[in-house]
């Protein structure tokens, strides 16, 4: 294929999953998928590979889906598969790390043939168990876990999984309602792929995702080619709800002959009682996505601009969660991967790389009754604080890097529950001093309008370690949490009265170069 | 007896004028956009049609509608005087801390626009309503009169009010204007519970931002047009063209700018509409492309489809999230980074791409012969041999071959490809790229759009709309007359309307039909009022109602339409299966047992489709016979047919491929299409073969 008539093809696949995202997006009912974009849509080939995916959420359920949609596969009886059947998961070893993440894979037939698969993996309002947190002691207090099963058989739901899920969750209705989003997404996607065959006169997609897998393959190790050899060491320190301090500490090899990238993750911290450790397909993610998006942001993300990114985990390790170890809260530990690959590739690529930023979002979930005596319990909610500063350009205020999700608006929650903040501004000056200057973060109160008790469950992370700023740059502040005023190291799931408030303020960003 | 009717539409580049007489007659004309004054160029245009037709202001006695970029310049700009922003104590950053959004996970070097109104200037209130519309704080007096006197010393003109829920409870944003109107009524205050009553913080502020912000320019703009149409003998007032596809009166739009911000793209999508209705067709697709992007919208049941939320002034790479949000009612465009000016490019991959960069109008195209080097959209045309170099712009510009030929051969040795085989894959990947975006579009808006017509404008446009129309499936392709001054002609077309929106959260099953009522009786009244001041008697005034709704639980919601007697019998039972089936037909879902609830109340107040048809252009002139040339198609040269259009007679049927050239434009006909001239003056090319 010419460069002309892939691009044609290529186009229209990503318009595929671009609609396909963009449909569960507005169908959905958690809040977190519809205002945060905390989704992840991909077409794969029919030996499993990522061939395109939707540009949107976060790099966690990207890179995973990616894995989630080979380890499916894995399990299943890919011959005996039939038009109409949909497959499921939440298994966090083989999908995106928590129970909250379900991914759905749909087979998608042309003539009979399997040609591709739709995937999409959400994060669910509930999933039962301990609730959003890093609380639970082992992973089955954690909630529902769904082994890899068919939803629909031909068309048929399986009543026997739908009502163990409905009676196992404490928002049947929602999730019920993006169960449907994700297999009806997924319905699109195989129309679409059909129509687009039809158009262009193809049997399947092979030779296209062929070209595609290959030429992104090749683009990848050409950049990494261009690279000098050797080894960098990078290592980053921050704390977790609890006080419990993690260190990442990455060696990144580059082979350059080969066109490869290894990251070795020897030395990081061990496993953690906490619900924090992190799956190694989700650590993965976070990695691959550090070498990406800072060699090449605009090459497409795919099996093949993956495969020349390796990762070398140690057997006893946060990053690499083991059985029956809790991962509830995995993102808190996973999105600060990037940083110690990053503080290694700023040896060979200074202008790429980003300072250290406020890294993972605080993630907020209340539970209790309103002043009517009507029991809620919210979706999961996050805040930013401030990106670590560029090269060029300071970090960017009350945004995460490397997630890409949006906050859901203060409106739409007092809408939805009875909360009522009292604040939510910027706090300037905590983004760290430099040459560029880090993203500051925010400042944000908040209590509940009820008579009854309530519970909080909130994952704030470096309350006492700072995003480090970079090449002389100044240090992001630390993050501050208290409740009436008094600071709290242990915010797992806590009982709250009626009139308690909220206090935090969310990292800044460290600095570039020196002021 | 004649009447006629004026329309000056200006734009980016261009101020079109547009004389249209009660017979069918049409003059028009295009003068350049004079951006220090924008009047200097609008009366150019005027006098220059005027001119033509032999008459003098007082003889137009019919409508005066104007559609301007006043609006988006101000705020590409940045130049307007001091504006202050009011929010509610311990919320002072919302334009700062906007979603909170990284828009492109994969690119940390993302930026985002300043905001319109900085922190220095952003004052905090105690005040609270909360989400069940209850007022926790009321404003205090003292507080306000505080902030006037500084802004007073900041020489502030201009104020907007955004406070936490005012959504549901515009009392403390009311109170802060009677206070200023009071105390300094020479400071025009925007309420966000007037301008976008609906429910997202950072949304409503950015809109009523906006709308501040451009008040102080476009209120002395209006009037200052009122009275120099005034000074120079014409008799009524102007009609302004919003961008929900409606005119209202000039001193009502002059309040709400933020509403005219895509004035001229509208005006376009009114004249697919106004086609639509001609042809008998009920739906089909606008296409409209220019130098730097296209734009498509849907038109279903001869109307344009509206959205609630867009975005101007994208500032990096194009790219979606990098603007200003706007929640009001608008046509539903799809813009996409591809025109004329395009630049074509091989990326890492050895796929051709196409934009988002564009080499504009200055350097412009390597054909333009003014320094550009890079191979453009229109320098594959002209490559091919579907453009003329020496009749672009009816000859008025010399386009310089040599160098497009350049550009192509340089793009083609990085695609390993000969020179005319790489113009074609631009020719083909920007009409698939246009292809793309349409088919995602419509299928997001569970539209079926295999076979909907496409209608063609806009200079680059009907160069690439029957390869576009290959490939959305569709068999025809309507290439209106007037197709250079087509959006200021569409203002002529357009009814006078507003569209009001006002949320109001319930479940269906415990609708509050006392506040339904409260919430339509406002809007009704808001509406017949604006139709009064564009002229419109009441009888004539039409008021259609919707209804924004949704599962209980979503978040995105889904316009249903509402006949009266829905409202008047109180038939929710009624609304919940128009609900199901819009839903089914947009998802193909349906969640039997699912809480329903509606979201927001929609009032459409219009007057009736104006009648104002142009079927002939005065002074089109006598064009050459056909002639023909060698085009390159799909890498092959072959001899084709050019027709000049203004020859093109009732009887001609004109088999594809061809090319049709008028002054401003080329029509590109591809091989087993015919073309034929409909009695509207427009040319049909329709396809006689089975589908690609």
């Amino acid at each position: 294929m010419d460069g002309v008539e892939l691009q044609i093809l290529w186009s229209n696949l990503i318009g595929i999953v671009s609609e396909q995202a963009r449909a569960l997006q507005r169908i959905a009912f958690s809040p977190i998928v519809r205002e945060a974009g905390d989704l992840a849509n991909g077409l794969f080939d029919e030996n499993a590979r990522m061939v395109a995916q939707a540009v949107t959420g976060t790099p966690g359920h990207i890179n995973s889906l990616a894995a989630a949609a080979r380890n499916l596969l894995a399990h299943t009886d890919m011959d005996q598969l039939k038009p109409g059947d949909v497959l499921i998961t939440n298994d966090p070893w083989m999908s995106a790390g928590h129970f909250f993440d379900i991914t759905i894979i749909s087979p998608i037939f042309r003539n009979g043939r399997i040609i591709a698969y739709a995937g999409s993996t959400i994060h669910h309002s509930d999933i039962g168990g301990y609730g959003i947190g890093s609380g639970a002691r082992d992973i089955h207090e954690e909630g529902l876990w769904i082994p890899v099963m068919k939803l629909y058989e031909e068309g048929r739901p399986n009543e026997t999984l739908f009502s163990i899920i409905k009676r196992n969750v404490r928002t049947p209705d929602a999730l019920m309602g993006d169960l449907g989003a994700q297999v009806s997404s997924g319905m699109i996607a195989a129309e679409r792929l059909n129509a687009l065959c039809d158009r262009y006169g193809l049997d399947d997609i092979s030779t296209l995702s062929e070209e595609i897998i290959a030429r992104s393959e090749k683009a990848t190790r050409d950049a990494i080619a261009k690279l000098p050899a050797g080894t960098w060491h990078g290592a980053s320190t921050f704390d977790v709800p609890g006080g419990e301090v993690i260190e990442l500490k990455t060696a990144v090899t580059v082979d350059p002959d080969k066109g490869e990238i290894t990251i070795d993750f020897e030395g990081s911290s061990g496993p953690s009682a906490m619900g924090i450790n992190v799956v190694p397909a989700y650590t993965h993610a976070y990695a691959t996505f550090a070498i990406r998006s800072t060699l090449n942001p605009d090459l497409p993300n795919n099996a093949g601009s993956l495969a020349p990114i390796k990762i070398k985990l140690p057997d006893d390790c946060v990053v690499n969660a083991r059985y029956p170890s809790p991962v509830n809260a995995r993102h808190v530990v996973g999105m600060y991967v990037p940083f110690p690959i990053l503080k290694a590739l700023a040896q060979i690529l200074p202008d790429a790389v980003i300072a250290e930023g406020s890294g993972a979002v605080w993630t907020i979930q209340i539970q209790g009754k309103d002043a009517a005596g009507k029991p809620f319990t919210s979706s999961m909610f996050n805040y930013s604080g401030g990106m670590g500063a560029r090269a060029h350009k300071p970090g960017l205020s009350a945004i995460c890097y490397p997630t890409g999700v949006s906050a859901v608006p203060v409106e739409v929650l007092e809408a939805s529950y009875p909360i009522a903040f009292t604040c939510k501004e910027l706090e300037r000056g905590t983004g760290g001093t430099g040459r560029q200057p880090g993203g500051d973060g925010q400042r944000i109160g908040y209590r509940m309008r009820t008579n009854s008790r309530w519970l909080l469950n909130t994952i704030p992370s470096r309350l006492a370690y700072g995003p480090e700023g970079i090449f002389g740059g100044g240090d992001g502040a630390k993050g501050t949490f208290q409740i009436n005023g008094e600071d709290v190291a242990d915010t797992r799931k806590r009982e709250m009265n009626p009139d308690d408030e909220v206090f935090m303020i969310t990292p800044g960003g460290g600095g570039y170069g020196e002021a | 007896m004649t009447r006629y009717s004026l329309a000056i539409d200006i734009g980016g580049t261009f101020t079109d004028a547009v004389l249209l007489a009660s017979d069918g007659q049409s003059y028009v004309d295009k003068t350049l956009t004079t951006h220090d004054n924008l009047l200097e160029g609008f009366f150019r245009g005027v006098d220059l049609v005027l001119g033509k037709a032999g008459i003098a202001p007082g003889d137009v006695d019919d409508v005066i509608v104007h559609a301007t970029t006043v609006v988006t310049n101000a705020l590409i700009e940045r130049k307007g005087p001091p504006v202050a922003l009011l929010l509610t104590e311990g919320f002072r950053d919302i334009l700062y801390i906007r979603e909170e959004h990284r828009y492109d996970m994969y690119d940390p070097q993302i930026e985002f626009a300043e905001p319109l109104i900085p922190m220095e200037r952003t004052f905090t209130v105690k005040e609270r309503t909360f989400a069940d519309a209850s007022v926790g704080t009321a404003v205090d007096r003292a507080e306000i009169l505080d902030i006037i006197a500084k802004c007073r010393e900041m020489g502030i003109v201009s104020v907007a009010v955004c406070f936490l829920n005012s959504y549901r409870n515009g009392a403390n944003e009311e109170e802060v204007r009677r206070i200023f109107a009071e105390e300094a009524p020479d400071i025009y205050v925007s309420l966000s519970s007037v301008i976008a009553p609906q429910m997202r913080e950072y949304l409503r502020a950015s809109t009523v931002a906006i709308n501040a912000y451009t008040v102080p320019i476009t209120r002395p703009y209006l009037s200052a047009l009122i009275t120099e149409l005034k000074t120079r003998g014409f008799s009524q007032q102007p009609l302004i063209m919003l961008s929900n596809g409606g005119v209202i009166g000039a001193e009502r739009a002059s309040t709400i700018p933020v509403r005219m911000i895509e004035s001229g793209p509208a005006a376009g999508a009114l004249v697919a509409c106004y086609f639509s209705r001609i042809f008998g067709i009920p739906d089909l697709i606008s296409f409209d492309m220019g130098g730097t992007t296209a734009k498509a919208c849907m038109v279903q049941g001869h109307e344009p489809l509206v959205t609630g939320t867009f975005e101007v002034d994208r500032r990096y790479r194009f790219k979606p999230g990098s603007g200003m949000p706007i929640t009001v009612p608008s046509i539903d465009m799809i813009e996409i980074g591809a025109g004329g000016g395009s630049i074509a490019s091989v990326d890492d991959l050895g796929l051709l791409k196409i934009g988002p960069e564009s080499a504009g109008s200055m350097p412009g195209p390597a054909c333009y012969g003014r320094g550009g080097v890079n191979p453009c959209v229109t320098d594959a045309d002209v490559v091919l041999g579907i453009l003329d170099p020496k009749r672009f712009l009816g000859g008025d510009m010399q386009l310089d071959t040599a160098a497009a030929e350049k550009a192509l051969d340089e793009l083609g040795a990085k695609l390993n490809l000969p020179r005319s085989q790489a113009a074609w894959g631009v020719f083909e990947v920007v009409c698939e790229q246009m292809a793309a975006a349409t088919r995602t579009h419509a299928t997001e808006r569970g539209i079926d759009y295999r076979g909907l017509p496409l209608l063609a404008f806009g200079g680059a446009g009907p160069v690439h709309a029957c390869m576009v129309a290959e490939l959305t499936e569709s068999t025809k392709v309507i290439y209106p007359p007037l197709a250079s001054v087509l959006s200021a002609f569409g203002t002529l077309v357009t009814p006078a309307q507003i569209d009001l929106v006002r949320s109001l959260v319930s479940p269906l099953s415990d609708l509050d039909w006392a506040a339904v009522d409260a919430v339509l009786e406002s809007m009704t009244r808001e509406g017949g009022d604006a139709l009064r001041e564009a002229g419109i008697p009441d009888e004539e005034a039409r008021f259609a109602h919707a209804v924004e709704m949704r599962y209980s639980g979503q978040q995105s919601e889904v316009r249903i339409n509402l006949p009266a007697d829905v409202i008047a019998a109180r038939e929710t039972k009624r609304i919940e299966a128009l609900f199901e089936t819009e839903y089914h037909h947009q998802y193909g879902l349906k969640l039997s047992g699912m809480g329903i609830e509606i979201v927001n109340w929609l009032v459409t107040a219009s007057g009736s489709q104006a009648d104002r048809p142009a079927a002939r252009q005065a002074g089109a002139g006598a064009g050459r016979k056909a002639e023909s040339r060698t085009v390159y198609i799909n890498g092959k040269p072959q001899q084709v047919a050019v027709h000049q259009r203004s020859m093109i007679t009732a009887d001609d049927v004109i088999a594809g491929p061809v090319i049709i050239e008028e002054r401003e434009t080329t029509i590109f006909v591809l091989e087993n299409w015919v073309a034929t001239l409909h009695a509207s003056g427009s040319i049909v090319a329709e396809r006689t073969k089975g589908a690609l």
